[in-house]
């Protein structure tokens, strides 16, 4: 009985607690689920005042965006082209020289390291400016070789130094193990280190493909007609119909289904790939 | 013996290094040699017959340009606001969530979902479904709770405060599971001890939790401050940088100059300005991750 004032102010707490916990849950929420919920809308409904809650929900602006006048399907293609090339020739480059900075002696080597993490800050706009003048040049402005080429000014410092952080963490001893084997270093790479870093692996292919799907600036500038990614895609369609929000909304959500999959399938992932510099803190760059 | 195979190991580590640093020289530090030749030229793709070197010009021209320094103005508020709006938030959802036993997974979901979601997209869905005027959901909200209707993204203060709540809304959950896992990742004993002596929540956690997360919050705090001074899709698809020059941050007046105006010698000039700000602030930044707190 005499403990009753002490849990009634607990209990005040922990409703006040989920109270504000579930407000900014709600806040967070509510964009996305607005924009499902429009998706679902008839043109008219959209515009009603005040917004319906309940509505007869349709799968036409779906219809529209897949087999329509405006179907986002080639855009969709494109987008799988440019990510999917991006993402093989990042990896290609980035983990060989990743176990290098982490595992192996070499003369220079911080400096390189350095000058890696430098490249990853120059702003985009910095590269879109003089890529312009250069792509025009060369004759590459909407091409895919053209795109590809751009997009690994930011895919790839950045996976150098996610996979760097996932080469450290491997321990040496297997390594050292296949050299007594008389395996020379390549055999070690690739039988013995690689599969150790399957994960890693795994998580910097996601991080590459998301930000090559959702890039917005060089898309916009460098792409065209031929070569027109998602992102541009979305762009243009606000530009031209002001007012097609259902249309809209169902587009913008199938463009970016793959990138809403990846982000529940692979969730544990990405916030490994996001902490994995910050938890590890002090470390050495 | 020992120096060859250490030879050996630094020739492999070269053939390891090589494609991936070539291939970086190529495609970023050519193109900003480029940037920089350029900022010294007259290149007007709308008045090409005054094309050649310009010298100092547009350096000069830009030190006395006043939509120079009202976007560097903007930048500045745009940064600070909106990283501190992520921390302080993300820190304390992070805190809250932490106490809750149950639902954690529920937060972790809805996290993930913003941070995948292109910018470009943030920033239509804003534009329309948030901000419009009458039809859009917040001004709907806005209205109904008797603050008169506001033009969020045509009046210029509304609109740069829309751009802020996008990217504050797009963004804190990235803050928001860094900090949770470091925050999990902290040993609970050192609470126990705090309790013990009788440190209140407030005590714990500026003289416990704080210290302990500090490398995370600052790593936190750089990586979103370099995207904050070039965020540029979601500005571009909500505002477009207006209305007028409203939300105009040096990134997007680098991008109109260059690719509106045409005017790619003086844009040039402006990228290579946002360029020494970035690299001033990140290593202002990263001196601060090293300096020690005493």
């Amino acid at each position: 009985m005499a403990r009753n004032p002490h849990q009634a102010a607990r209990l005040r707490r922990g409703i006040v607690l989920y109270a504000v916990v579930g407000l900014l849950l709600f806040v967070w929420a509510f964009p996305i689920f607005w924009a499902v919920v429009v998706s679902l809308k008839s043109e008219t409904e959209v515009l009603a005042y005040p917004p319906n809650i309940i509505f007869e929900p349709t799968v036409r602006n779906y219809r529209d965006a897949l087999v329509g006048g405006f179907s986002i399907l080639p855009s969709f293609a494109t987008s799988f082209i440019i990510s999917g090339l991006t993402t093989v020739l990042t990896i290609m480059l980035a983990v060989p020289c990743a176990y290098a900075f982490a595992r192996l002696r070499l003369r220079g080597k911080k400096a390189l390291g350095f000058y890696t993490l430098v490249t990853q800050m120059v702003p985009p706009v910095g590269l879109v400016i003089p890529y312009f003048l250069i792509l025009n040049r060369v004759g590459w402005l909407d091409t895919y070789q053209g795109m590809v080429v751009v997009y690994l000014t930011f895919s790839l410092p950045f996976a150098i130094w996610l996979m760097v952080s996932y080469m450290e963490d491997i321990p040496c001893e297997m390594e050292e193990a296949a050299f007594l084997d008389k395996a020379n270093r390549f055999q070690a790479l690739w039988h013995v280190v690689l599969p150790q870093v399957r994960g890693g692996i795994a998580v910097t292919v996601i991080f590459v493909f998301l930000n090559a799907w959702n890039e917005f600036l060089f898309a916009v500038q460098l792409g065209g007609n031929d070569v027109r990614p998602v992102t541009v895609a979305m762009y243009n369609f606000v530009s031209v119909e002001q007012t097609l929000w259902a249309k809209l909304s169902a587009a913008a959500l199938i463009a970016m289904l793959p990138m809403i999959i990846i982000g529940f399938a692979a969730q544990r992932q990405i916030v490994k790939g996001l902490t994995v510099g910050a938890v590890k803190g002090g470390g050495r760059r | 013996m020992r120096s060859a195979a250490f030879r050996g190991e630094g020739n492999f580590a070269a053939l390891l290094v090589a494609p991936s640093l070539i291939v970086l020289v190529v495609t970023t530090t050519f193109p900003l040699i480029y940037l920089f030749w350029s900022s010294f030229q007259n290149i007007n793709l709308a008045m090409p017959f005054l094309d050649g070197f310009a010298g100092l010009d547009n350096y000069r021209r830009m030190m006395a340009d006043g939509n120079f320094w009202h976007s560097i103005g903007l930048t500045a508020i745009y940064t600070i606001s909106t990283v501190v709006l992520q921390v302080v938030i993300g820190l304390g959802l992070a805190l809250l969530v932490m106490r809750i036993p149950a639902g954690q997974w529920l937060f972790r979901i809805v996290a993930i979902l913003p941070i995948v979601l292109a910018p470009v997209v943030v920033g239509l869905f804003f534009r329309t479904l948030m901000f419009a005027p009458e039809f859009g959901i917040l001004d709907f909200v806005v209205r109904w709770a008797g603050f008169g209707p506001v033009n969020w993204l045509g009046s210029p203060t509304p609109a740069l405060v829309s751009v802020i709540i996008i990217h504050t809304w797009q963004w804190t959950p990235f803050a928001f599971l860094v900090l949770l896992a470091s925050l999990a990742a902290l040993p609970p004993d050192v609470y126990e001890a705090a309790r013990i002596d009788r440190a209140n929540a407030l005590q714990r956690f500026w003289h416990i939790t704080l210290p302990l997360i500090r490398p995370a919050l600052v790593i936190v705090i750089i990586m979103r401050a370099m995207i904050a001074l070039s965020a540029f899709a979601a500005i571009f698809a909500a505002t477009g940088g207006g209305p007028g020059t409203a939300t105009e941050i040096l990134n997007l007046y680098a991008y109109r100059t260059s690719f509106v105006t045409l005017d790619f010698g003086y844009g040039s000039a402006l990228a290579v300005a946002l360029l020494v700000i970035t690299l001033i602030v990140s290593g202002m930044l990263f001196y601060m991750r090293t300096a020690r707190t005493t």
